[in-house]
């Protein structure tokens, strides 16, 4: 009788299933050749762009997904999750080098400039006036037609930027806010970045006497970066709107260019061969060759593996430092609190409020862009002193939990044979509380671990968003992220490990050495 | 000598000490009994300072301990407290757990202190136990390795606040024959005991605490066998008392009888001695006074739960009684036929001048 039921329900199952599988290769086959068509799809756009605006305006039936980066759209839409997506027709044309499967469709839908952006500030206005009369030199001797056909046209030598690392200070240092995702205006090339916006600020550095700093940070960052001066100005692909103009400057326009539609034409694969359903491809196509082919595009090519090197080490730095020292944060406030001190118990209860009641993501950006706007301080500082005090905070918490699993009796014993109240805390009610604490301390640390992932919003490049970097390179959805889970669960082992031997150690009954009894002579 | 003045504690829902001074010569061994909530414990608290008390001073060898100035720390170096708990330290061995405090606060080598800590289980009787974690004992010989431990920074004032009610019954003995050896030692002792021929068998001196302080303060044939104090005999004779009140307005004859019907059940009085307190009741209160007298008679039933024994107890103002005018009565002769002695008494003194008494036991 049961197992009917059972039959009945996998049937049923497998008939949906079908029926799904059915209608989306139909609506996948489907040629489209005009926007009408689209009128009702699903679009997947760039957080933090004009494209999803322009997608709401023309079509407001449509659904409207937002994706972080390039990339997972062109997944979404090669999987069917997506139909189409509205996209920068610059940044379209040098998808379509390695992406031939993408194809536009219909004309440009609005007409726009990419400037950059520089704060409402005198030093702001300054600086945009001089950077945009450079500009307006470049397009008067025909530099930035030069510049267009080298960065969207098919010679991959013709895309070089000038050593603008080692530029002379002569003038000052300017620094410039890019979300090096942003092909190909702003993009990691041999672990620099390159890119159509760099390089003309590059030239205007140059020019100029500028020293030229790069901080990366994602799209959203850039314009709260510019907003609170955090940098001297930022540019990469940029569009100039009235809604941005009212809280930020823009120079002179440095492309015109357009949003437009495009759709993945499923007759073709990425490289222009014709999509026969098979695997066609003559390359090897095994899922061992697959991997090895993605294993060399995400770590080999272009000495990539330096830059997961670098996110591992600063992925480290933060998780480490941060746990040192929050550690260290949470023990010296536990002290202070733990007499009942009322100033410091009111001072405590509020910042732990605010600290453990934000969303990390906000008190980095609270800590970037406001507490520490007018600082010149690097974003992996910010980083260190953001989860410093979320883990003080909870190592405060977890203190506070095993010193009150003491039984109060262990100090009135202690009181009783003449202990000062610190010598009892030191050897008699922490020795007894860590064991409490240690194992729930192990836990904290993998968390802090996994939550330094977000520093990317500050401009660190941690494992995480070198992985997002790599990703908006190789247009390969899911190799770089396995890649990176695959690196925090081998840091996270280590970590393990390491607090493990801590717990061996305060666990008093496995301990080796008997401070009181050592050089005794004992009866046995 | 401790020297206790005026000392007050008060909690924000009670107070257990009002108003305490005495003073505790060198070498008492003082036994504090009395009913659960009147301050045994917080007493030796105070005296401690464990607890800080609300007012009041307390002196050791003349130096004020409740001064602030004074550092407690140093003065708790010559006292030592047991634990109903035990308290044993237990991320440290027994050996361990007795020779800390010796080598961190008195300095002494850690030989000496282990050879002493030695000594010291070794009279306890648990010197094998040296090695062992404290969750591994059991609470008769954490409580032996606690006095160990006390007696390890050889203090002169020992606390022990009642040392066996945490034990298994099994257990008391051993732990009671430690006790009963330091008593023997010439120090100071205080013990906040339940076990009365235990108190009363070690100590010099008792205190009986009730009513927010020291209620009756004597030698134990004093407190045990002649005690002045009402509160007292009822205590140590473990006495269960009924108050009533007869022939007010609100009087009614039913639901007093049933109310000492159910004071019995609950302590337990025999069935036949149940029927005699509520017979003596009846015949005495009911059927000779109340129709004789137009008066408030109170009543006062007492049984002794070690004694077995009842004894009802009728106070009425107003003048002298003649005993003899009832003596005739069918009540009166019925009285006497279950009852070991009747009394009359006439203190004019008193505010209820007349007394009778009637003694019954259990036969």
């Amino acid at each position: 009788m049961r197992h009917t039921k059972i039959r009945y329900c996998f049937a049923l199952i497998a008939v949906i299933m079908t029926a799904m599988a059915f209608t989306q290769a139909v609506w996948a086959k489907a040629d489209v050749t005009s926007t009408d068509e689209l009128s009702e799809a699903t679009f997947a756009v760039q957080t933090g762009t004009t494209c999803g605006t322009d997608a709401e305006t023309h079509f407001p039936n449509a659904q409207i997904d937002y994706y972080n980066t390039l990339t997972d759209i062109l997944t979404v839409m090669r999987t069917g999750k997506a139909d189409a997506t509205v996209c920068d027709i610059g940044v379209l044309r040098f998808l379509q080098i390695d992406n031939k499967d993408i194809v536009t469709v219909g004309d440009i839908i609005e007409e726009i400039k990419l400037a950059p952006a520089f704060p409402k500030t005198a030093k702001g206005q300054a600086l945009c006036d001089e950077y945009s009369e450079f500009v307006r030199q470049l397009w008067d001797d025909g530099t930035m037609k030069e510049l267009d056909d080298a960065w969207f046209g098919d010679d991959e030598s013709k895309r070089q930027v000038i050593d603008y690392e080692n530029l002379p200070d002569t003038n000052g240092t300017l620094t410039m806010a890019v979300d090096a995702s942003i092909v190909p205006f702003a993009y990691v090339k041999d672990n620099r970045i390159v890119g159509y916006d760099v390089d003309v600020v590059a030239r205007f550095c140059k020019a100029k006497g500028y020293r030229l700093e790069i901080s990366n940070m994602s799209f959203d960052s850039i314009l709260a970066a510019v907003q609170t001066g955090k940098c001297d100005f930022a540019s990469c692909a940029i569009t100039v709107t009235e809604e941005r103009a009212e809280s930020m400057l823009f120079g002179e326009p440095v492309f015109t260019s357009g949003n437009i539609v495009a759709v993945i034409d499923h007759s073709i694969n990425p490289d222009g061969t014709p999509n026969t359903g098979e695997n066609q491809s003559d390359e090897d196509t095994s899922i061992w060759g697959s991997i090895r082919s993605s294993f060399e595009k995400t770590f080999i090519r272009d000495d990539r593996w330096k830059m997961f090197v670098m996110g591992v080490v600063n992925t480290l730095i933060i998780t480490l430092l941060s746990a040192l020292l929050g550690t260290l944060l949470g023990y010296l406030v536990f002290m202070m609190c733990r007499k009942g001190n009322r100033a410091a118990n009111g001072i405590t209860r509020i910042v732990m409020f605010l600290v453990q009641g934000m969303p990390m993501v906000v008190l980095l950006m609270v800590l970037y862009y406001i507490v520490f706007g007018q600082l010149k301080i690097s974003g992996l500082a910010v980083a260190v002193i953001g989860f410093t005090l979320t883990f003080g905070s909870s190592v405060y918490s977890l203190l506070g939990v095993g010193v009150g699993a003491v039984d109060k009796g262990q100090y009135e014993a202690a009181y009783m044979l003449g202990y000062s109240d610190r010598r009892i805390f030191y050897k008699i009610i922490l020795p007894q509380a860590l064991p409490h604490i240690v194992p729930s301390f192990k836990g904290e640390v993998i968390s802090l671990i996994k939550a330094t992932s977000i520093v990317g919003y500050i401009a660190v490049q941690d494992l995480t968003k070198i992985g997002d970097l790599i990703r908006s390179r190789t247009y390969e959805a899911f190799f770089p992220l396995i890649a990176v889970t695959v690196i925090y669960f081998l840091l996270e082992g280590i970590l393990r490990f390491g607090i493990g031997r801590i717990e061996l150690n305060v666990d008093s009954k496995r301990r080796k050495t008997r401070k009181l009894l050592k050089g005794v002579k004992t009866d046995d | 000598m401790i020297k206790i003045e005026h000392m007050k504690k008060e909690y924000s829902n009670a107070t257990p000490l009002k108003d305490v001074s005495a003073v505790i010569n060198d070498g008492d061994v003082i036994s504090i009994i009395g009913p659960s909530g009147t301050g045994k414990s917080t007493l030796m608290r105070c005296i401690s300072q464990l607890e800080k008390p609300t007012a009041g001073k307390v002196f050791i060898d003349d130096v004020e301990i409740t001064d602030p100035k004074n550092n407690i720390d140093q003065i708790r170096l010559k006292m030592g407290m047991v634990f109903q708990s035990f308290n044993l330290f237990g991320h440290l061995t027994v050996i361990e757990n007795i020779m800390m405090a010796p080598v961190d606060l008195l300095k002494q080598p850690k030989q000496e202190a282990y050879n002493n800590a030695m000594r010291l289980l070794r009279m306890v009787g648990l010197a094998g136990k040296a090695d062992n974690y404290p969750d591994e004992l059991s609470g008769g010989q954490k409580q032996r390795i606690a006095i160990a431990r006390t007696l390890a920074m050889d203090p002169d004032i020992i606390f022990l606040d009642e040392p066996t009610s945490a034990l298994d019954p099994t257990m008391v003995g051993e732990v009671q024959s430690v006790i009963r050896d330091l008593a023997e030692t010439g120090k100071t002792m205080m013990i906040v005991t339940h076990e009365m021929a235990f108190a009363r068998s070690i100590c010099n001196r008792v205190f009986y605490m009730d009513e927010g302080g020291i209620y009756e303060d004597g030698t134990p044939d004093q407190i045990f066998e002649h005690p002045l104090k009402d509160k007292t005999r009822q205590f140590v004779q473990r006495l269960k008392v009924l108050e009533l009140k007869a022939g007010t307005k609100e009087y009614d004859f039913r639901s007093v009888v049933s109310e000492i019907e159910q004071y019995c059940r609950r302590n337990q009085v025999d069935i036949r001695l149940t029927y005699y307190i509520q017979l003596a009741y009846e015949e005495l209160v009911q059927q000779l006074l109340i129709s004789r007298l137009n008066t408030q008679v109170d009543v006062i039933i007492e049984y002794s739960t070690v004694e077995k024994r009842a004894v009802v107890t009728a106070k009425w103002n107003g003048p002298k009684f003649d005993i003899d005018s009832i003596s005739d009565e069918p009540s009166f002769i019925m009285i006497n036929g279950i009852s070991d002695n009747i009394s009359y008494e006439h203190k004019e003194s008193d505010e209820q001048a007349n007394q009778i008494v009637i003694e019954m036991s259990q036969k």
